[in-house]
């Protein structure tokens, strides 16, 4: 009777019990690649409902933003209703002088709408704050700020895009010092693709927790870029 | 025997069957004691904690039946808040239900923390063996994760800190921090309303009640009037003072709330903004961790609080840094040009110097104070006869306070029933239950007098 529960146990730690618990992170069957679609919300003005296109500079110009749903139920006005900021990103044309006109998938970067601080939805400030040398992302709770991508001077490439530099979420321990990004591509027409995201710290982060600052330059802008497949 | 034997009939023998069938089950188990005088219910705090975990199963059910854990389908606002603002306002005695299961979870807390702190002080618990302290301590713990995660399922303003401060502790965890969150919390809000509200209706009473069988001592006192007082009490209080709904949780404007008072002492440590970890969840674990190991470290066998100077000093120290912490939880900044953040710091330095103090204040003030009750004890029994227990002055004093009590009870049903009609049919239930436990207790009381 003891040899047979001892034999259970020892088979215990090696059973992923726990992937019960992780489901709904870890199935990759509910991550698609999807189509960037500006929800149909007042909030987005002119491109409230429409889709994204990187050659589309008047309806998308730089240094502006957008709130996207990922991944979409399918139904445009729910998820535009749907109040859940865990599926929502701001989609950000970055500013001129980071490369914002270029019509690539390179010129975007979507932020998560969750802080990783305390969950707080920041926002993007098209003003050049006094913390920072560009254009932030900034949480209304307690202050957190994130930077856009910044021009490394020894290469000129974009680096440490969404790496908290002020506020509560800058003073957190690596990895969770940095917001999570999806990965984007752009189709021949011009069409924004959103990837398939791994929602783990190397690569898009966890949404909530934390991603490693570098993995942007390692692996979210090379896909924008078409240098790596996603 | 000389008493004519009942006649049977098809009523006295199905009740006869039910008695016999009952006799054996786990409920019949216990003895139950009705006492014909009355007894302190400072020694059964125990059982009335039960009788409000009764009243919220009861309630929390019928709750269930127009609660929605979700979050999309609902326009803007969230399904949970939704539901709740719908059962606030529109459902037939919804109102009612939802402010009894509020007013009783408050008092459910306040009942499990004053039950402790009765059985330690007056040092029943070494009358038991330690599995009891433990599983109460157990229990004490779980009923906080309870009223935890049943005020988060409103997804109002301060559910939203709620969750964030919760979800950003599990977060805070070194090494297993991001597994363990996504583990409990789930991948996001929508998860987070879900998994909550599993655990609270289910899996959290679940072990609440299989701790509680090993928690109950084979004794229960069943006093009719004080329970029908405290329930009667509660009714009051959820009449009176009816909690309202609050504003819906939104991420990107949320306001400065403050959370329930059982948990502002975990806020003002985190506010310290020292590493979230070690202030939110080992210093409050370093409270419990004392409590377990109390019954194997205090095993003198002297029950009296009197008898035992340190623990109860200790007993003590709790008390007054939990009031201390709890009192700087609710305190924020009320400058309000300032930033949130440096709004809600909380200085460490003034902070721990006044934890420290107190202690050393509740130390100082125990022991001086049982030093001069023995010494004033040893005078007694040399000199003086005893003076009776309240001289007619104090008769007097609290003849007053009594009355003064009836006029603020006045006063509040007075504006209850100006701004919220639904409040009358819960404080006339409060008030009548009241009733009923006053007149028992004063007959039982008659029938005990020697004249």
């Amino acid at each position: 009777m003891l040899a047979a529960v001892g034999a259970v146990l020892a088979v215990v730690p090696f059973v992923p019990w726990g992937n019960f618990l992780l489901s709904s992170v870890s199935s990759s069957g509910a991550y698609k690649r999807q189509q960037a679609v500006a929800d149909n919300i007042t909030a987005n003005g002119s491109a409230a409902g429409k889709a994204v296109n990187v050659n589309d500079l008047t309806t998308f110009p730089s240094n502006s933003s957008w709130l996207v749903t990922y991944p979409s139920s399918g139904d445009l006005s729910l998820d535009s209703q749907n109040p859940d900021t865990f599926l929502k990103f701001q989609l950000i044309r970055l500013p001129q002088e980071l490369g914002g006109s270029d019509r690539a998938a390179s010129a975007f970067v979507a932020y998560s709408k969750v802080c990783v601080h305390l969950w707080c939805s920041p926002t993007y400030d098209p003003q050049k704050s006094t913390s920072s040398q560009y254009e932030t992302y900034q949480c209304p709770c307690h202050g957190s700020i994130y930077q856009l991508p910044t021009k490394d001077p020894a290469t000129g490439g974009l680096v440490d895009g969404g790496k908290a530099i002020a506020g509560p979420a800058s003073l957190q321990a690596f990895p969770t010092n940095a917001i999570p990004m999806l990965t984007l591509t752009a189709d021949p027409n011009g069409d924004l693709y959103i990837e398939p995201p791994l929602f783990d710290v190397e690569h898009n982060g966890v949404l909530g927790y934390g991603r490693d600052f570098a993995s942007y330059q390692n692996y979210i802008l090379p896909v924008a870029e078409g240098k790596q497949k996603p | 025997m000389s008493q004519p034997k009942e006649k049977e009939n098809v009523v006295s023998r199905l009740y006869q069957w039910i008695k016999d069938g009952l006799g054996r089950t786990v409920y019949m188990g216990v003895q139950y004691t009705y006492p014909k005088r009355f007894v302190s219910p400072l020694g059964y705090l125990g059982v009335l904690t039960g009788i409000v975990f009764l009243l919220l199963g009861i309630t929390g059910g019928l709750l269930m039946i127009y609660y929605q854990p979700t979050l999309s389908g609902c326009g803007s606002l969230t399904c949970a808040f939704a539901s709740i603002e719908r059962i606030n306002n529109t459902v037939p005695f919804g109102w009612l239900l939802r402010n009894i299961h509020y007013t009783a979870s408050n008092a459910m807390v306040l009942l499990a923390v004053l039950h402790m702190y009765y059985q330690y002080f007056s040092g029943r618990f070494k009358i038991k063996n330690e599995v009891l302290w433990v599983t109460g301590v157990i229990l004490g713990i779980i009923t906080g994760v309870e009223a935890f995660s049943g005020y988060d399922l409103l997804f109002n303003q301060r559910a939203g800190l709620a969750i964030e401060i919760g979800s950003s502790l599990a977060n805070a965890s070194p090494l297993v921090g991001g597994t363990l969150r996504l583990a409990t919390f789930g991948a996001g809000f929508t998860d987070f309303v879900l998994r909550l509200y599993a655990a609270h209706v289910f899996i959290l009473p679940m072990i609440m009640l299989i701790l509680v069988f090993i928690h109950f001592p084979r004794y229960l006192v069943f006093d009719l009037p004080v329970i029908s007082t405290v329930v009667g009490g509660l009714f009051l209080v959820a009449a009176i003072f009816p909690v309202a709904v609050g504003v819906g949780y939104s991420p990107s404007n949320p306001q400065l709330t403050i959370p329930e008072w059982y948990l502002t002492g975990i806020y003002a440590l985190l506010r310290t903004e020292f590493d979230k970890f070690v202030m939110g969840g080992l210093m409050p674990a370093l409270l419990f961790l004392m409590a377990l190991v109390v019954p194997f470290v205090d095993t003198s066998k002297k029950l009296n609080w009197k008898d035992r100077p340190f623990f109860t000093a200790l007993g003590i120290t709790t008390i007054a840094q939990i009031l201390i912490t709890t009192a700087w939880g609710f305190y924020i900044n009320p400058d309000t040009g300032l930033p949130t953040l440096s709004r809600l710091f909380v200085d460490p330095a003034l902070y721990f110097s006044s934890m420290l103090g107190v202690t050393v204040l509740s130390f100082a003030f125990t022991y001086a104070f049982l030093r001069y009750l023995k010494a004033k004890e040893r005078v007694r029994r040399a000199v003086a006869p005893m003076s009776p227990l309240l001289t007619k002055k104090w008769v007097f004093v609290i003849f007053l306070m009594l009355v003064g009590a009836q006029l603020a009870l006045n006063f509040f049903a007075w504006t209850a029933a100006l701004t919220n009609l639904n409040a009358m049919t819960l404080f006339d239930a409060g008030a009548i239950l009241v009733t009923f436990g006053v007149i028992a207790h004063l007959y039982r009381y008659s029938q005990s007098l020697p004249f």
